[in-house]
């Protein structure tokens, strides 16, 4: 009976996906990640380890992952790879120098057989900066389109100013209800 | 070793996945259509029409059709991002371009970037089909208008086998001929061969 019901209460609730979000370091993970949270920009300082949030959007709980993203502690990635749906990767659209890095550590991502299954959603962030790259060079320079066999999108965002980012969610939403149903 | 050998023989024994391409300009119906393909083909329905956004990168379906198992490639369509189709030309299949016929203005730019597609050594000897969609709206151009529009006649590739035909996507209407016809062609095709030997030379 309790199965049932909770059953029942499935089929109209939230349901959950687990989401990582990573990057290069200062490329504005953790500040995307409260203005998801809690709407609003907040003094972040690099993170060490990871800061975990849920973020409830279009009856999707996204259970969300921030991982430190400094070169040292690039490696720990792979230890929250299991069982996650969606890898959200951010990109400092203005830091043209190390977009070959970003792309070493994307195509690494890539390559993950725990990873296989999941989605792949690009923030091109820091679009209020000048001189930022547009989405179709960050895909570009990240080899986006090498993917083949699975969903991707890249939006254009600012955390700061919070444009893109729920666009970026829509998307994913959409395509995790049609992978799950 | 018994894996080993089983896994040999289930390589040499699996079907090749037939890879259709979907280009068309921003608008046309890409991922609308790719979800009326999941919603008839699979178990999973796709999203309704009203639910699909715009594209900015790449969708994509796995379905059986008439014994073939084929993977479909929605691909964004907005002009900034026109550059991402050609990295998929070399593996693919079939082309599929979609045009809105409802809307007779953007026929000059659709006929543009059809003909960059086509010019692209890549898509050598690709089945063509390109689906008028939107064919259940007042005053949409007919198959044979949009063929003269986009110059499908002239084209000088006697290789390669072109088709037009006429669908909406949000209804489904036209989706099963149209599928019908891409497997065909593509088993008739060079096409697959082409791509094997290209994997290989590669």
């Amino acid at each position: 009976m309790g199965l049932w019901f909770s059953r029942l209460l499935n089929l109209f609730g939230d349901k959950e996906a687990r989401i990582l979000v990573l990057g290069l370091d200062n490329a504005g993970k953790t500040t995307i990640l409260y203005r998801l949270h809690v709407g609003e920009v907040v003094q972040t300082i690099p993170t060490i380890g990871f800061n975990v949030e849920t973020v409830t959007y279009k009856n999707i709980k996204f259970q969300v992952w921030d991982l430190g993203g400094q070169t040292s502690i690039r490696p720990y990635w792979r230890c929250y790879y299991p069982n996650t749906q969606a890898i959200i990767y951010v990109v400092d659209s203005c830091d043209v120098d190390r977009l070959p890095t970003s792309r070493e550590e994307f195509q690494a991502i890539l390559e993950e057989e725990e990873l296989k299954d999941s989605v792949i959603l690009v923030y091109a962030n820091k679009q209020d900066l000048p001189g930022a790259l547009s989405d179709a060079q960050v895909a570009e320079g990240l080899g986006l389109t090498s993917i083949k066999n699975r969903d991707w999108s890249i939006f254009k965002t600012s955390a700061i100013k919070g444009e893109g980012l729920f666009e970026g969610l829509d998307w994913l939403s959409n395509t995790l209800k049609s992978k799950r149903r | 070793m018994f894996s080993l050998l089983s896994g040999c023989f289930e390589f040499l024994l699996r079907k090749e996945e037939l890879k259709v391409l979907i280009i068309g300009l921003d608008r046309a119906g890409k991922t609308t259509l790719l979800e009326r393909l999941k919603t008839l083909y699979t178990d999973v329905p796709g999203l309704e029409a009203d639910k699909v956004l715009p594209t900015v990168g790449l969708n994509l379906a796995h379905f059986e059709a008439l014994g073939a198992p084929l993977l479909c490639w929605d691909v964004g369509g907005a002009a900034g991002l026109r550059g991402i189709w050609s990295k998929y030309y070399g593996e693919c299949h079939a082309l599929v371009f979609c045009v809105d016929a409802a809307d007779r203005g953007r026929l000059e730019e659709a006929k543009a970037a059809l003909d960059r597609a086509l010019g692209d050594r890549d898509l050598y000897g690709a089945p063509l089909l390109v689906l008028c969609n939107k064919h259940d709206c007042e005053g949409a151009a007919t198959p044979a208008e949009v063929a003269e529009a986009l110059g499908i006649g002239k084209l000088a590739d006697a290789g390669r086998a072109t088709s037009v035909q006429a669908i909406t996507a949000k209804t489904g209407e036209g989706v099963k001929p149209a599928v019908q016809w891409l497997v065909e062609h593509i088993k008739k095709s060079q096409r697959p061969e082409l791509i094997r030997r290209r994997m290989l030379g590669a």
